[in-house]
């Protein structure tokens, strides 16, 4: 399946949630990811479809990988990209996000990329601004572009997601990446498992079409794909589980309890990863099985990907 | 070797199957392998003619404790098993409390092993939370995966209700019951009576009978929202057993049990201000312990607990307010539970209930009951023979008994485990 076999193009100036793409989307997006995961591999990266756009990344929590991916990927496709490190600056001197958001866009950036603890305020900085964002993690909502790297990732060693059983298991109640992942295998016909110990989950997971388990033996029967999620201890209050040793004794990733998934699997991890908390040394560094690296060069391809359609449409609107 | 013991002309008494007539058992290999009044009596090595005794299950405890290892004269797991076998047990499970909080993973599942070499059944819960303080989680599931039958706060409620949200929702994932103590811990804190018009005029720090109320209906909420298993851990007022009543007309998995001073005695027995009436919960009025008793006919109560707690003689000689709380009660369970029979307040089915085939359903023993295929754990009862309960002749090291002088009719004469005599004065 081709792009030319369709007669529709990207329509989207904004990336907030996987909950705004359709399948096609995600295969425009893929196919695009995948022209420049290549394109990345050789020395001459860097091309000029972006050429006169400014990026903003605008980063009100602290983040190195992903920041650094965004700027990375607008990088190599021409644009200007201009880090905001809002925590040391207006932030803390006490202006509202409303304030911040229109001070910058006054200085006419045309992509915002943005990460903020608060649900909802990359929403709320494309109501305001009017300008194209990029959500690259808002509170426990959701991280639309780990997702799509994550499905890229299987994408490629797989051809398809499609009925294929991807199990997901930790932190799941503070994850925003379970959330866009969920929402994304979904929209992609993947068969999706959760398990974590109850207090990781959500009160109504049970409505979110996933199987849920608590017992990682049996979560991990069959499957295609594992991803391991670390504890989000930056937003918890108290103890969620006694111990990491118990919770590694529980639900920790480890080469034997993989013996119960299918021969193929694939083992994930949006990073960063605590060693012997969700996930065994030995099994993290193991290429047969892990493709932890391989997410982190999807991600720039796709947030490259993601850049290229939404400038597409910037350029589209303004010539319009 | 194999070894075959009948015994015949019994009264059976089985409240699992709800059998009081006579009848008999034989054992062979440790296990039941047949009841009835036609037993196959030629493959029987020994056979016992029971005629005007008792045949019941032996009993299970859910709730007893020893002193913490090395205490100075203590009571260790050779007296405590010596007084579980003369109280009629089979089974016990040793709870945390205070002095035993027993929430350390490190050494749990040995201690599980070594506990299980003993005649006695012995079984372990685990605490809930570290040192019981309420604060922080115990390592619940390591300690499960060692043996822990059930986790639980010893007399310490959880003040934090967020936590409690998190523990029943935690340790729903092992299937096993969160046992707390239906108190609020404001309510609460710092009482050793219950709030009444003696307790008023003694000047005793006192709680309310809606502390248990209020946390049955908000541990039940809890267990609601995130679908626990609660063992309302020692119910003792009436005002309880209403919230009891009126949380169980949910679809939610609540069991209860009550302490057997509970049922047996009340604050007019501590009028004297006597240490050994000092206890936790702390004993309530008349109304409240004739209640209780009328909730266990009506099968509202799980299991009856001994609530066995040894204390050192210096801290049961401190006076009435400050002396450390707990009774022993191992050995005059039975004696204080057939009190009740006859009396008239209890059938001895339903006595037996709550100390047999209650506790064995709620941890899934196949124990607590006289079937084909069930452990040979089983007592013999006199049931009217009179005897006076005398600390000093107990297999204890300690002296603390809230029944202490009491005059008590119906023994036990044989306690047999896994087809095993380990009892038979």
């Amino acid at each position: 399946m081709s792009r030319a076999e369709f007669s529709y193009d990207f329509p989207h100036r904004h990336l907030l949630s996987v909950a705004d793409l359709n399948p096609v989307d995600i295969q425009i997006i893929f196919e695009r990811a995948a022209h420049y995961l290549a394109a990345n591999r050789t020395p001459d990266k860097r091309t000029d479809v972006l050429r006169g756009l400014t990026v903003l990344n605008l980063f009100f929590e602290a983040s190195t990988r992903t920041q650094g991916s965004f700027e990375m990927a607008g990088k190599r496709l021409g644009a200007d990209v201009v880090n905001f490190a809002v925590a040391h600056s207006s932030a803390s001197k006490g202006e509202s996000l409303s304030d911040t958001a229109r001070t910058l866009a006054a200085m006419k950036p045309d992509i915002m990329v943005v990460r903020h603890s608060a649900t909802g305020a990359p929403q709320f900085l494309a109501d305001r601004t009017g300008l194209s964002v990029v959500n690259a993690g808002d509170g426990m909502h959701e991280h639309p572009t780990q997702a799509l790297l994550d499905s890229f990732t299987l994408a490629q060693r797989w051809g398809s997601v499609g009925g294929r059983r991807i199990l997901i298991v930790g932190d799941i109640l503070h994850s925003r990446v379970a959330r866009s992942n969920i929402g994304l295998l979904n929209i992609l016909g993947a068969e999706i498992r959760l398990c974590a110990p109850p207090t990781l989950l959500p009160s109504d997971v049970d409505q979110w079409g996933c199987d849920v388990f608590h017992d990682l033996d049996e979560a991990l029967k069959g499957c295609d794909a594992v991803m391991a999620l670390r504890q989000q201890r930056e937003r918890m209050s108290g103890g969620f589980v006694p111990s990491e040793r118990e919770f590694f004794h529980l639900f920790g990733l480890t080469h034997e309890r993989l013996e119960a998934a299918s021969p193929d699997v694939l083992v994930m991890h949006p990073g960063p990863m605590n060693r012997g908390v969700e996930i065994h040394t030995k099994l993290a560094d193991d290429p047969e099985r892990s493709v932890i690296l391989e997410q982190v060069e999807s991600g720039v391809a796709v947030r490259m990907a993601i850049l290229e359609l939404i400038g597409a449409n910037i350029r589209k609107e303004a010539s319009a | 070797m194999s070894t075959s013991l009948a015994i015949t002309n019994a009264r059976l008494v089985d409240p699992a199957s709800g059998h009081d007539g006579p009848g008999g058992v034989l054992i062979e290999d440790g296990v039941i392998a047949q009841t009835g009044n036609e037993l196959d009596l030629d493959a029987a090595d020994e056979i016992i003619d029971a005629k005007g005794r008792i045949l019941a299950p032996a009993l299970i405890d859910l709730r007893c404790a020893k002193e913490p290892a090395l205490t100075p004269d203590g009571e260790t797991i050779d007296t405590l098993c010596a007084a579980a076998m003369s109280g009629g047990f089979g089974t016990i499970v040793l709870a945390p409390n205070a002095r035993s909080p027993l929430d350390k993973a490190d050494g749990f599942a040995g201690m599980s092993r070594g506990l299980n070499q003993r005649s006695v059944r012995i079984l372990s819960a685990c605490g809930a939370t570290q040192g019981l303080a309420g604060e922080q989680m115990a390592e619940i599931g390591l300690m499960v995966r060692g043996g822990a039958v059930y986790a639980g706060q010893g007399d310490r409620p959880i003040a934090d209700t967020a936590l409690m949200r998190r523990l029943v929702s935690y340790t729903s994932q092992f299937d096993i019951w969160l046992a707390c103590r239906p108190a609020d811990a404001g309510l609460s804190r710092g009482s050793v009576a219950m709030e009444s018009d003696w307790s008023a005029r003694m000047g005793l720090p006192s709680e309310p009978a809606v502390s248990e109320r209020i946390a049955i209906e908000r541990d039940a909420a809890l267990a609601e929202l995130s679908g626990g298993k609660l063992m309302i851990d020692r119910l003792s007022t009436a005002a309880g057993l209403d919230a009891l009543r009126h949380v169980r007309s949910r679809d939610l998995e609540i069991a209860a049990t009550v302490a057997v001073a509970h049922l047996t005695l009340n604050e007019v027995d501590a009028g004297g201000l006597d240490s050994a009436f000092r206890l936790d919960p702390p004993l309530r009025g008349e109304s409240d312990r004739l209640t209780l008793v009328e909730a266990v006919t009506a099968g509202e109560i799980d299991a009856v607990v001994s609530d066995h707690r040894p204390t050192p003689f210096d801290d049961k000689a401190d006076p009435f307010a400050l002396a450390m709380a707990g009774t022993l009660s191992l050995e005059t369970m039975l004696g204080a539970m057939l009190g009740l029979v006859h009396e008239g307040e209890l059938e001895l089915i339903d006595a037996l209930r709550v100390m047999t085939s209650g506790p064995a359903d709620l941890l899934g023993l196949p124990q607590g009951r006289i079937a084909v295929g069930a452990p040979a754990d089983l007592i013999l009862i006199d049931g009217d023979k009179p005897w006076v309960c005398q600390p000093d002749g107990f297999a204890s090291a300690r002296g603390n008994s809230a029944w202490a002088g009491r005059r008590f009719q119906g023994r036990v004469l044989q306690t047999i485990v896994s087809g095993d005599t380990l009892y038979n004065p």
